[in-house]
């Protein structure tokens, strides 16, 4: 085996040769380490894509082009960093578009009806929307119905009482108005920029928890060794479940901010569904595995970009929209064969 | 039919010596219908390694899980250096001095060597909670040289590693920690004989420090002749043996486990009538 082969006995490893190796291990670094093969493919399918829509239509690269593209991948980009950390668990959540169609009626409820000014009103619409995060994780981790189930179950209830609290009819977002955009709708989803800069934002931030902190070491231990895990000390249900409520909470986050930046909001379970394929496929796309242990927020975002340039270069190219779905399932599917490649060269042929 | 598996003369039960650390009496343990654990009784003395031995299925397992806290036990008490001893968690009994090497190793195949040396006991930063990678792979490196296993490069999943390497990493996790009661689910599965000489010789240099005090779950009779000071044979969920390895010899636990095999097959081979048969071969002096 490839243990200390030229050392005589036990006593004495050699001291030379084993500095040099973890002066090399040194060097790359886990930060690098996780950013280097398992986001190559999708960097470069992203690229092909944009240089073949910019080379292929003359509108691509103007900046009216490239804005227009933002909300096509920003809201995907926030959801999908919930979304991997789930998957990395070794779950899923299908309830996140329920979630982004549900929190901003709350909100609107808490601005009209109880009279909360516009900040207060919105976290109390997301400390609603983790508290749906709460309960998935609690049924997942404590009970122990499948996530599969269990965010399936959230969803069909959500979207049940969306519709019913909102009769079914669209409302105007509170803080947003058709003459002038707000201070508050500036910033939470109003500005041209805004959704760009969160989820820039969130996405850098969570990379950096996941790589860099325990909840996130914990988030890989528990995905890649549940058991392992519980008997290192992990405690698995607390990291299955707080995954689960920062999913929950970036989706109604996300949902305000689309609200707002719609300026009504509209109680469409069907677009919903949508929002939730595409932050899926966003995760699945940026190299996330649904069995769990590895995966990564820039990934996802990078993912997330791709899916914004599809969908744009698409539309500009004057494409039918049926082609769109037809793409991006063949994006998926090359991304999925790819990934697991990459997997089983990055962990070693013997495993997994 | 279990009752009659073990002759009841035989089973051990409360002993204690002056110097124990860890003492467990009439732990019982059943999964369903399953009796893993029926009664045991078991102690263990400052600074000893004690071999545990026992067939598949005997228990041995899960008295390890229920002394790590991972598993709570049905009935029974134990005490840990004079002190009632209840783990509510793994965490809990490492808190108290309690470590564990499980037999699936609990490493984590996506993650580094040094984040599974230092799992659920990171470094971080202060005063913003980021691991200090640097400071656990210098003190990760310190603590395999210490065990004389050579792994090359600490920055690699353990998905990578020989099963060798893999057992060495949990090995070493264990007892670079502050816990003076180590459990070892057999430790030497995976090795190679090489590797497993090293982990012996490392059981060996802890029990001449006599700062910790060992249980180990061991198959290889040598093994536990090489390494033990004394001795405990669970069958069917019972204490049957429990004597200093100077005192006994390979023959004898051979012949115990033997007899239990025999014992076992006429019961099987007599149906119901099984206690009576085994009662007559239990008469019977090894």
């Amino acid at each position: 085996m490839a243990v200390a082969d030229s050392t005589p006995p036990a006593e004495a490893p050699p001291q030379g040769p084993a500095k040099g190796w973890a002066r090399r291990g040194g060097a790359l670094s886990l930060g690098q380490r996780f950013l280097t093969l398992r986001e190559g493919s999708i960097v470069v399918i992203t690229v092909i894509a944009f240089v073949y829509f910019a080379a292929s239509t003359n509108r691509f690269l103007t900046s009216g082009s490239l804005k227009a593209l933002l909300p096509y991948f920003a809201p995907y980009a926030i959801l999908a960093a919930g979304e991997v950390f789930v998957m990395i668990n070794a779950e899923i959540d299908l309830s996140v578009g329920a979630v982004y169609l549900f929190t901003p009626f709350i909100f609107y409820k808490l601005v009209v009806n109880v009279g909360l000014p516009l900040v207060p009103a919105m976290i109390g619409a997301l400390i609603v929307a983790m508290l749906v995060g709460l309960f998935n994780g609690l049924v997942v981790s404590v009970v122990g119905i499948s996530s599969f189930v269990t965010t399936l179950g959230t969803l069909f209830t959500l979207s049940g009482l969306t519709l019913i609290i909102s009769h079914a009819t669209q409302v105007t977002t509170p803080g947003t108005s058709v003459v002038k955009v707000g201070t508050f709708a500036q910033i939470f989803g109003g500005g041209t920029y805004s959704e760009l800069f969160w989820a820039i934002g969130i996405a850098i931030v969570l990379q950096l928890v996941l790589s860099f902190t325990r909840w996130g070491i914990y988030t890989v231990a528990v995905g890649g060794n549940r058991l392992g895990a519980s008997e290192a000390g992990v405690r698995t249900k607390v990291v299955l479940t707080r995954n689960f409520v920062l999913c929950a909470l970036l989706a109604g986050f996300v949902g305000i901010m689309e609200a707002v930046r719609a300026a009504t909001t509209t109680p469409d379970p069907s677009g919903a569904n949508v929002i939730l394929f595409q932050a899926i496929s966003a995760a699945v796309i940026g190299g996330t595995l649904l069995q769990g242990g590895s995966g990564t927020v820039i990934g996802a975002f990078i993912g997330a970009v791709f899916l914004g340039i599809l969908q744009d270069g698409l539309n500009l190219k004057g494409v039918s929209a049926n082609y769109y779905y037809f793409y991006l399932g063949l994006a998926i599917l090359i991304a999925m064969a790819f990934n697991t490649y990459v997997q089983r060269v990055r962990i070693g042929s013997g495993r997994g | 039919m279990a009752d009659a598996a073990v002759p009841l003369e035989r089973i051990v039960g409360p002993t204690t010596a002056d110097d124990d650390v860890l003492r467990v009496e009439h732990i019982k343990k059943s999964f369903g219908p399953i009796s893993a654990l029926r009664d045991v009784n078991l102690h263990l003395r400052k600074g000893e390694v004690l071999g545990l031995l026992g067939d598949n299925g005997a228990g041995k397992s899960t008295l390890i899980k229920i002394l790590s806290g991972f598993q709570k036990q049905d009935a029974g008490t134990m005490w840990l250096k004079g002190q009632p001893y209840a783990p509510k968690s793994v965490l809990d009994a490492r808190a108290h001095g309690i470590d564990t090497v499980y037999q699936d190793l609990a490493l984590i195949d996506q993650l580094t060597v040094y984040n599974n040396l230092f799992l659920r006991r990171e470094l971080v930063k202060k005063p913003i909670p980021f691991l200090s990678n640097r400071e656990m792979r210098k003190r990760a490196r310190a603590a395999l040289e210490e065990t004389g296993i050579d792994i090359p490069r600490l920055d690699v999943p353990v998905a990578r590693l020989s099963g060798g390497q893999r057992q060495a990493i949990a090995v070493a996790r264990t007892i670079s920690g502050d816990a003076d009661v180590i459990l070892l689910d057999e430790p030497l599965a995976a090795m190679g004989a090489k590797e497993g000489a090293l982990i012996l010789d490392l059981i060996a240099r802890l029990k001449k420090e006599g700062r910790v005090s060992i249980i180990m779950i061991l198959h290889n009779y040598v093994h536990v002749f090489q390494a033990c000071d004394r001795v405990s044979l669970i069958q069917d969920g019972v204490i049957s043996l429990d004597k200093p390895t100077t005192e006994t010899s390979v023959d004898e636990l051979n012949d115990i486990v033997v007899e239990e095999y025999r014992r076992a097959r006429l019961a099987a081979q007599s149906g119901n009538g099984a206690s009576a048969g085994a009662g007559q071969a239990g008469g019977t002096p090894a």
